[in-house]
């Protein structure tokens, strides 16, 4: 069975982030009352004339330079021709020949290293309706006909499930990270189409095409599926037809919808109502020049700063997160506390009340005082639990929020005499630590925190302790 | 005589959505054939050193502003909906799994 080859070749289509929808003024809103958001441009009436949203163009173009896409300079749409009730007009604008983005690539991690998933094309097109089905009917909400996307299709690059996640998993956060899609696979707003095929040979195998895949592990899972599925039927001698299927979540299996119409079918010709649209290179130059600072740049600088590899993960998988640090980055605070705050006491404070910093009493430079607190040995991470509720409830500074718990700076006199009496009593350990028992420090320590109720800050502490203990 | 065959008339009528009776398609399969052959000749045009007219126009499209306009009530967008259910759309069943 090993001697199979997978194949792998993805589309995906992305909601933009705009206003409003790509053809006329209608808003893009998602979860809105059904059929709330149109008018006769989104439903087909005879006669209107769709006129095309700049801020489509900005963000395709952004999403085709982050792909690394050459730009087309000169594009025109094209119609798309099918009859299907999530289309009244009976044809999609899309882009068929002139689509803004071609011969790009996205790099992604493998277990042998990385691999360049090559992009085919990146294309504008119009969203269709959103049709739900019963056992007799189906209903429509035109609130998504009109949603501005871009269908980014690769090449047959990928040979695995795992490579097709992290090929998702990658297309995913460059887009969310250059504002161009909110990417919510959960609202359709990035929806993933898997061609897979297998062969024995150098030649491709049929192409089965699996649509309707809600999450990107689905992606592996579904892929799995229809290799495991497509060599069964190979293996009984049977041969594979051109085939759309749907993937079902409930039994983790794909479900045949359709014989696959060809392409020629669609009868694309150009759309006649918009005239072609130029991009000046001046036009390019700004649009490169304001994309939102890439995830792996901000992994770069992360790592610069210190702050660790599991973190800097976390943080971006997490854009507000990210975005929230970044606004720290010229204030010159400690970026690794800093990033321990906001993924650890913060993080765990924001889910315990459901909130989101923005509602919070805690301000930038409250951030910042904190930050430098604790940087400082000020304050140490057990009293800035305490303090944690009223820093994030109270309109107060951090002096008095730490005035109002009693927490008063320990002097660095008092700390030296509260180590001078440990070391006193505790004659034992000392004659320990300096024949070589590394314990002995710890024991020390402990008796050190006990004393000074947690007040002092573990690092001087132990700065202290030694140089003492080594005299 | 040179003419389409009836597969291919039936097929271009299901993509129009069309019925055609048994005649028709007779029919069609010579005139159809025909049309193309017209359309063919266009192709043997030699100057096609332009650029591909999509339309009759030389401007370049004029683009909007991302601004939200006003939008048709829902009671007004549903007038012309032959059947509604709830705020959706009713229509046959599309899927046919």
């Amino acid at each position: 069975m090993d001697s199979y080859k997978t194949t792998v070749g993805i589309e995906v289509h992305a909601e933009l982030k705009t206003k409003s929808k790509i053809f006329s003024s209608s808003a893009n809103n998602y979860g809105k009352m059904a059929n709330t958001c149109t008018n006769v441009i989104d439903l087909g009436y005879p006669g209107v004339l769709p006129t095309l949203n700049e801020e489509v163009i900005k963000l395709a173009l952004r999403a085709a330079l982050v792909l690394n896409c050459k730009i087309n300079k000169t594009m025109h749409f094209d119609r798309k021709n099918y009859f299907y009730p999530d289309n009244p007009k009976n044809y999609q604008i899309t882009q068929n020949r002139t689509p803004i983005g071609v011969d790009g690539y996205v790099e992604i991690d493998t277990n042998n290293g990385k691999k360049k998933i090559r992009i085919h094309d990146i294309h504008i097109e119009e969203d269709t309706c959103k049709s739900v089905h019963s056992s007799n009917k189906s209903l429509l909400d035109f609130n998504r006909a009109g949603v501005p996307l871009v269908e980014i299709v690769t090449e047959a690059d990928m040979s695995s499930a795992e490579e097709a996640m992290a090929y998702l998993e990658k297309l995913r956060e460059l887009l969310l990270y250059a504002d161009v899609s909110d990417c919510k696979i959960e609202e359709g707003s990035m929806r993933c189409d898997c061609n897979v095929s297998v062969s024995k040979t150098e030649k491709y195998g049929t192409k089965i095409e699996v649509k309707n895949i809600g999450s990107i592990s689905n992606v592996g899972v579904a892929i799995n599926y229809e290799h495991d599925r497509q060599i069964a039927l190979l293996e009984k001698g049977e041969t594979l037809k051109e085939e759309t299927r749907r993937f079902d979540d409930k039994t983790n299996s794909t479900v045949l919808m359709r014989v696959k119409e060809t392409g020629n079918d669609y009868r694309y010709f150009p759309e006649p109502d918009i005239p072609y649209v130029t991009l000046t290179d001046e036009y390019v130059k700004e649009v490169e020049e304001n994309i939102p600072m890439t995830a792996d740049k901000r992994k770069e600088f992360y790592l610069a700063s210190g702050i660790s590899e599991i973190n800097i993960k976390k943080i971006i998988q997490n854009r507000t997160v990210s975005d929230y640090l970044n606004k720290f980055i010229d204030k010159k605070i400690n970026l690794v506390i800093a990033s321990n705050l906001l993924l650890g006491d913060i993080a765990a404070y924001l889910n315990k009340y459901e909130m989101t910093l923005e509602n919070t009493k805690l301000t930038d430079d409250k951030f910042v005082e904190v930050v430098n607190a604790l940087d400082s040995g000020k304050i140490n991470s057990k009293i800035f639990k305490e303090i944690l509720e009223d820093v994030m409830e109270q309109d107060l500074s951090l002096d008095k929020i730490l005035d109002n718990h009693g927490v008063k700076e320990m002097s660095k006199d008092e700390l030296l005499d509260i180590i001078k009496n440990i070391l006193d009593n505790n004659e034992q350990s000392v004659n320990d630590y300096k024949n070589g028992n590394d314990r002995a420090i710890k024991f020390l320590m402990g008796q050190i925190m006990k004393e000074t109720k947690g007040n002092a800050n573990p690092t001087l502490v132990t700065e202290e302790l030694t140089k003492m203990l080594e005299k | 005589m040179n003419k389409l065959s009836r597969e291919e008339v039936e097929h271009v009528a299901h993509l129009a959505r069309i019925s055609l009776e048994e005649n028709e398609i007779e029919k069609y399969q010579i005139d159809l054939k025909m049309l193309m052959d017209d359309v063919d000749k266009i192709k043997d045009i030699k100057n096609y050193d332009e650029e591909m007219l999509i339309t009759p126009v030389s401007h370049k499209a004029e683009l909007r502003k991302d601004e939200v306009g006003e939008m048709l009530d829902y009671k007004e967008a549903m007038k012309n909906v032959p059947r509604s259910n709830g705020n959706f759309v009713e229509v046959p069943v599309m899927i046919n799994e």
